[in-house]
């Protein structure tokens, strides 16, 4: 197991990375196709951090070490969860770490940096989104964990090798009203986390709407490149997380290495799929009033805790 | 029909049945609400559809094709001409704002499971072990009657009590006999006719549906 | 080891003596210095004292019946006493080092000097008592020496005197109910000890064992600050001196819990299903209100007071939830949920402690409490800027801060707590997860106001902008607090013998005697904490925290982000930069958002359970009703459930009171008859009853 799953963790790892802005490429340009926009193909995240990491970088007056920390720790902690998640396989050296627990807790600190960067520039805008990202962060929250403990009743655990592994097993459960539920609840806040419509807009820059954009007003040259290529991995951990757990077919369980590139081959359509799914979604939305969200979240939270009833009320066979 | 696919389908429906009622809760369009109160017909007629399947009592089947005519077309039919005519298309603010109404049919569905639990206990089986929704859905229905304006939203409200008691019944005895369905239908046909004619009188009245102008009628 | 226990009581006591002798009776230059060491040395004894307790062995227990008439003084440590007396010990000494820096304001005043080391003293001695009588003698010494810190400032803010009276009315009204608790127990049980106690146990009638269970409930709960009996706990705790308050927050109202769980589970031996449900219930609300009202304070002091109030009520949560589970027969289930609860009380004690004191050192710099008037200090306190954030970092339960180990824990017990049989758990317990997921969730906005606002950015204040460093003895204070904070946080399994042996100690672990929850490969249920981090196993699931590999995952992330950053750099050095401006000049410190802008979209979303007090007040000019003169807004957010529930107690009381005045005219027959027919009433009730 050690070598294969070795190998499967880094791999799982250097695709994120180095796929994260193909991703969000390929979403923008499926929204550009269907705008009637020629778009500016899938490479352009990728020229823009190039760009980005050419510039001198520079340190607004008055800002601490918070703000120069958090791009650096916005990135680590994505790239411990694109770790952690099994998006390839299941059998890896960290899988006795990998609680769900752990998972949405260390991206939520990633949010928590993020936001204390915001406010140690010490303007409007960075307190504003500060303030916002924070809301929301807390709002969350509970639709997360209760959507963790509705899926992690049928695998009994909160272990997510566990939880994909049942699934891998036991497909049936996963058309279950519970999975489905909790399935929907997760993919709302999916939205939240990554400040995608209708939270927010992650192309605007307009005072009255922008929430993660505010934040990082300061932010440019290389440590502007770290937090878009962290925002993107999140996204992409995001999507992986919700297509491990719902749709796990394909996902290495055992310790064949031939298993590991059909199941990162998969793992990328899937996630490419979800992304481009997503992308010509947003197209028909428009963006909630910033006091509509809790709204959207009460909803979602409603939908987690069916999830987790629905365990009960229709324990299926 | 194997007694798993049978469950897993019967859950499904129950999911949905459920869903769409708090969906009533979540959306303000007043056409929405009446596209919910279809859906849930539809799957209130699949509920005894499946019964009637899984225990080859093929009345049921004609019960079923009856909900789905009366549920899922002839009540939102009526439904849709009420809101042509009133020329209303939202809710206006409800009582209780959205996030609360949301977190009320969160609570009332864990209410609804606790107060059900003898019930199901009496005899377990896939059907009876979904009562809990019906009794949900019953709340919801009679959550949104209290807290909705707008007399069509009412009217929802009231048809969603309905279809959850309906459901009960399904779920708990796999249907009532034929003729009290049909004279609950024809009920419920006439209440809603009745509902009609009343919302274009205080239409008339009042130039809007808001419930709360009734109060100026007290004397 | 616990042979130990007895000498190490002996001298904390002693120095108690010693340091009240000192603060009474020496200069006032040397006397702060004097009473901290001597009161770091009750600290460092209670830790000793507790620590041996927990080293297993038989339980130390001695009798001085001299002491007290009548009934004598009991003393018993067992493996539960012997964590809160090492937690109590552990938070003591190091913030007694912090309050040889912290004068000032009058805490260096005779009086208060020379009752702090006898309130430290108390907090080792409580969770010591083993008889009714002991126990509640000591627990109003705790309380009266505490009241009289709480006065310490009492001259320069009459704030102050408010808390005062208080704190003061709700914990003797609590100690009312404990007594009437403890008093009814031992008269049914047919002893006072609390060996008799719990013998006698099983021959109370349901109906007594109730009753008491909700009275010392009651009041044990009100002294943790659980909601709607908080309403002292967010006056008292902001209106001590920083260091009273932080032994306040991170050791008193942990009393308070173990008060719960020595009754509830230990003396009365559990009970029925509602007890806990009660419990459980007054936890989780108190999680989410405590932590909302938090959310809203603009003072650093009141916002970590109410965050005390949340974090009891998760270790109320836990409690409750191992009770459900005991009543339900899942008796390794209860352990891990009571373990889970008993590591929060540690945890929250750690960063508490260091929260409160690095607030202290903020307003001793100050002068300033409000956070609306703070900011920037990260540059000029730049020690007490870290340590408050490692505090934070632990108060916001994400990983790798120390809070997180316990939250994890919790949480846990209750995933695996859904799958006990039973409506009520069904019900209650994902509304509990709920409720502490929500509860973290505000506790992250509320800790990134606090420190993002408090610490980060400009001064929005002249006294913020002149702030100076607070001196080394302080620093070395917080800086052990601190280093406690992350050796919790990193090796959480240098506890795990002494929170198996304290659930032991409650008798949770089954009917099938006590055997070791946590035993390493033997029993094939249990949890363990061992050095690597959390094992979980019960019969349904098998799950592992590892805060260390976490720790050390995210520390090489890290590094591997900036020497990549680095290496595909081309400018190596950074130049400075103005902030952006939109073109209108250089931003001022005025412009920045404040701790209540920063809390306005979370107060809206929340409106209908804070419901704030809003007031806008615009004058025209004369000439013109269009033109404005001047615009005044004030919004405040009162306590709500104060508001509503202690208001129309406190008229009616009022009310009592102004129509009792009528019976006193001034008559000196009048107040003579009075007396006679009282006299008269009782003798007549006498001869009639008996």
């Amino acid at each position: 197991m050690s070598a294969v799953g070795t190998v499967a963790v880094l791999t799982q790892v250097t695709v994120v990375v180095a796929g994260a802005p193909l991703l969000t490429g390929l979403m923008r340009q499926v929204r550009a196709r269907m705008e009637g926009r020629a778009g500016a193909g899938v490479g352009q995240p990728w020229r823009d951090l190039r760009k980005l990491l050419r510039k001198q970088p520079i340190t607004p007056v008055g800002t601490g070490p918070a703000f120069r920390l958090a791009p650096l720790l916005l990135v680590a902690t994505t790239l411990v969860v694109a770790a952690l998640v099994p998006l390839a396989s299941t059998a890896t050296p960290v899988r006795d770490s990998a609680d769900l627990l752990v998972v949405v807790t260390l991206l939520a600190l990633g949010t928590v940096i993020l936001a204390l960067a915001g406010l140690d520039t010490g303007t409007a805008f960075g307190g504003m989104g500060a303030s916002r990202e924070m809301t929301v962060v807390a709002l969350v929250e509970p639709t997360i964990l209760l959507s963790v403990v509705a899926l992690s009743i049928p695998a009994g655990s909160t272990n997510l090798p566990a939880i994909v592994a049942h699934g891998v097993h036991d497909p049936a459960r996963l058309a279950s009203p519970a999975s489905l539920l909790a399935g929907v609840a997760l993919a709302v806040v999916t939205l939240a986390e990554t400040g995608r419509l209708p939270v927010d807009n992650p192309s605007t820059h307009l005072e009255l709407t922008m929430i993660h954009e505010a934040m990082i007003l300061e932010y440019a040259g290389g440590d502007l490149a770290l937090i878009e290529l962290g925002a993107q991995m999140r996204l992409t951990v995001l999507l992986g997380l919700l297509t491990s757990l719902f749709v796990p077919w394909g996902i290495a369980t055992g310790t064949a290495a031939a298993a590991l590139p059909l199941a990162l081959a998969l793992f990328a359509g899937k996630v490419a799929l979800l992304g481009a799914g997503l992308a010509a979604a947003e197209v028909f939305w428009a963006k909630m009033r910033l006091f509509k969200v809790p709204e959207l979240l009460a909803g979602s939270f409603l939908l987690a805790l069916l999830a987790v009833g629905a365990s009960f009320f229709l324990p299926g066979n | 029909m194997s007694t798993g696919t049978y469950t897993q389908l019967l859950d499904l429906a129950c999911g949905v049945f459920l869903l769409a009622a708090v969906l009533v809760l979540w959306r303000r369009e007043l056409t929405a609400l009446v596209r919910l109160f279809a859906v849930q017909g539809v799957v209130l007629a699949a509920i005894a559809a499946l019964s009637g399947i899984h225990e080859h009592r093929f009345e049921l089947l004609a019960v079923a094709v009856g909900i789905l005519v009366l549920r899922a077309g002839v009540l939102p039919y009526l439904m849709r001409r009420v809101l042509a005519a009133s020329g209303e298309t939202r809710e206006t603010e409800p009582l209780v704002n959205v996030a609360a109404s949301l977190l009320t049919a969160a609570a009332l569905t864990l209410l609804a499971y606790a107060a059900s639990r003898p019930l199901v206990e009496l005899a377990p089986s896939p059907a009876t072990r979904a009562l809990p929704v019906g009794l949900a859905v019953v709340l919801i229905g009679f959550f949104t009657l209290v807290t909705r304006r707008r007399a069509l939203a009412q009217a929802v409200g009231f048809l969603l009590l309905d279809n959850g008691i309906t459901a009960m019944a399904f779920l708990a005895t796999s249907g009532v006999p034929l003729i009290v369905e049909l004279g609950v239908s024809f009920d419920v046909l006439l209440a809603v006719l009745v509902l009609q004619i009343l919302t274009t009188r205080i239409h008339a009245t009042f130039g809007g549906t808001d419930i709360d102008d009734l109060r100026e009628l007290h004397d | 080891m616990s042979g130990l226990v007895g000498p190490a009581l002996a001298t904390a006591t002693g120095l108690a003596g010693v340091g009240a002798v000192a603060g009474a009776f020496t200069l006032e230059r040397v006397r702060p210095a004097l009473v901290g060491v001597a009161t770091a040395g009750v600290g460092v004894a209670g830790l000793t004292a507790g620590l041996a307790a927990l080293g297993g062995g038989a339980p130390w227990s001695a009798s001085l019946p001299d002491l007290l008439p009548l009934a004598g003084v009991h003393l018993t440590v067992d493996a539960l006493s012997g964590l809160f007396m090492a937690v109590s010990g552990a938070v003591v000494a190091p913030v007694a080092l912090y309050g040889i820096g912290y004068t000032g304001h009058g805490v260096s005043a005779r009086g208060t000097q020379a009752v702090l080391p006898v309130f430290a003293a108390t907090l080792l001695l409580v969770p010591a008592a083993s008889s009714v009588s002991s126990f509640l003698l000591l627990w109003e010494l705790m309380a009266v020496t505490s009241l009289l810190l709480v006065l310490a400032e009492h001259r320069s803010r009459a704030a102050v005197r408010d808390a005062g009276v208080w704190y003061a009315v709700m914990t003797h009204l609590g100690l009312v109910a404990l007594l009437i608790a403890l008093a009814l127990f031992a008269a049914r049980a047919g002893g006072e000890t609390f060996p008799a106690l719990r013998a006698g146990a099983g021959e109370v009638p349901p109906a007594v064992r109730s009753t008491v269970f909700v009275l010392a409930v009651a009041a044990f709960a009100s002294k943790a600050g659980t909601v709607p009996l908080h309403a002292w706990l967010p006056r008292a705790h902001p209106q001590a001196p920083s260091h009273v308050s932080a032994l306040m927050s991170a050791a008193m109202v942990n009393l308070g819990v173990y008060g719960v769980i020595r009754v509830g589970f230990d003396l009365l031996g559990g009970g029925p299903r509602w007890w806990w449900l009660v419990l459980l219930t007054a936890g989780a609300v108190s999680a989410v209100y405590g932590m909302l009202q938090a959310a809203m304070a603009t003072d650093v002091k009141q916002l970590l007071a109410y965050s005390t109030s949340e974090n009891m009520g998760l270790v109320l949560i836990g409690a409750g939830a191992a009770g459900m589970f005991a009543a339900a027969g899942e008796h390794p289930l209860a352990a891990l949920a009571l373990a889970a609860a008993l590591l929060h009380v540690v945890n929250h004690a750690a960063f508490k402690a260091l929260l409160f004191c690095a607030a202290g050192s903020v307003l001793r710099a100050t002068g300033v409490r409000d956070l609306d008037a703070l900011g920037g200090l990260r540059a000029r306190m730049p020690v007490t800027a870290g340590l408050f954030a490692v505090g934070a970092l632990g108060a916001v339960a994400l990983p790798p801060g120390n809070g997180f180990v316990s939250e994890w824990l919790l949480l846990e017990s209750l995933v695996h707590g859904l799958g006990v049989p039973g409506t009520a758990s069904a019900v209650t317990l994902p509304l509990a997860v709920a409720a502490i997921a929500l509860s973290a969730g505000l506790a992250a906005a509320t800790f990134v106001k606090a420190l993002g606002v408090g610490f980060f950015a400009r001064p929005r204040g002249a006294e913020a902008a002149s702030a100076r460093e607070s001196p080394p003895v302080m620093l070395a204070g917080m800086g052990l607090l601190a280093a406690g904070c992350v050796a919790l946080a990193l090796v959480p399994g240098t506890l795990a013998g002494g929170l198996s042996d304290a659930v032991a100690a409650t008798g949770l672990t089954g009917p099938d005697g006590p055997s070791d929850p946590s035993g390493p490969a033997g029993s094939d249920a249990g949890w363990a904490l061992s050095d690597g981090g959390v094992d979980i196993r019960l019969d349904r699931l098998a799950t592992t925290l590892s805060p260390l590999w976490v720790a050390v995952a995210l520390a090489v992330a890290i590094l591997a982000v900036a020497t990549a950053t680095r290496l595909l750099t081309r400018h190596p050095r950074r130049v400075g930069a103005e902030l952006w401006d939109c073109g209108g000049g250089a931003p001022s410190a005025r412009m920045q958002y404040t701790a209540t802008s920063f809390a306005e979209p979370l107060q809206r979303v929340f409106d209908d359970v804070l419901a704030p007090e809003q007031d806008v007040d615009v004058t025209p000019t004369r000439e013109s009703a269009y033109l404005v003169e001047r615009v005044r807004f004030q919004r405040r957010i009162p306590d709500r459930i104060e508001y509503r529930l202690y208001r129309p107690v406190l008229a009616a009381l009022a009310g009592v009171g102004a129509s009792a005045r009528k019976l006193a005219n001034g008559s000196v027959h009048r107040y003579l008859g009075y007396g006679f027919s009282g006299l008269v009433a009782v003798l007549l009730v006498l001869a009639v009853t008996r």
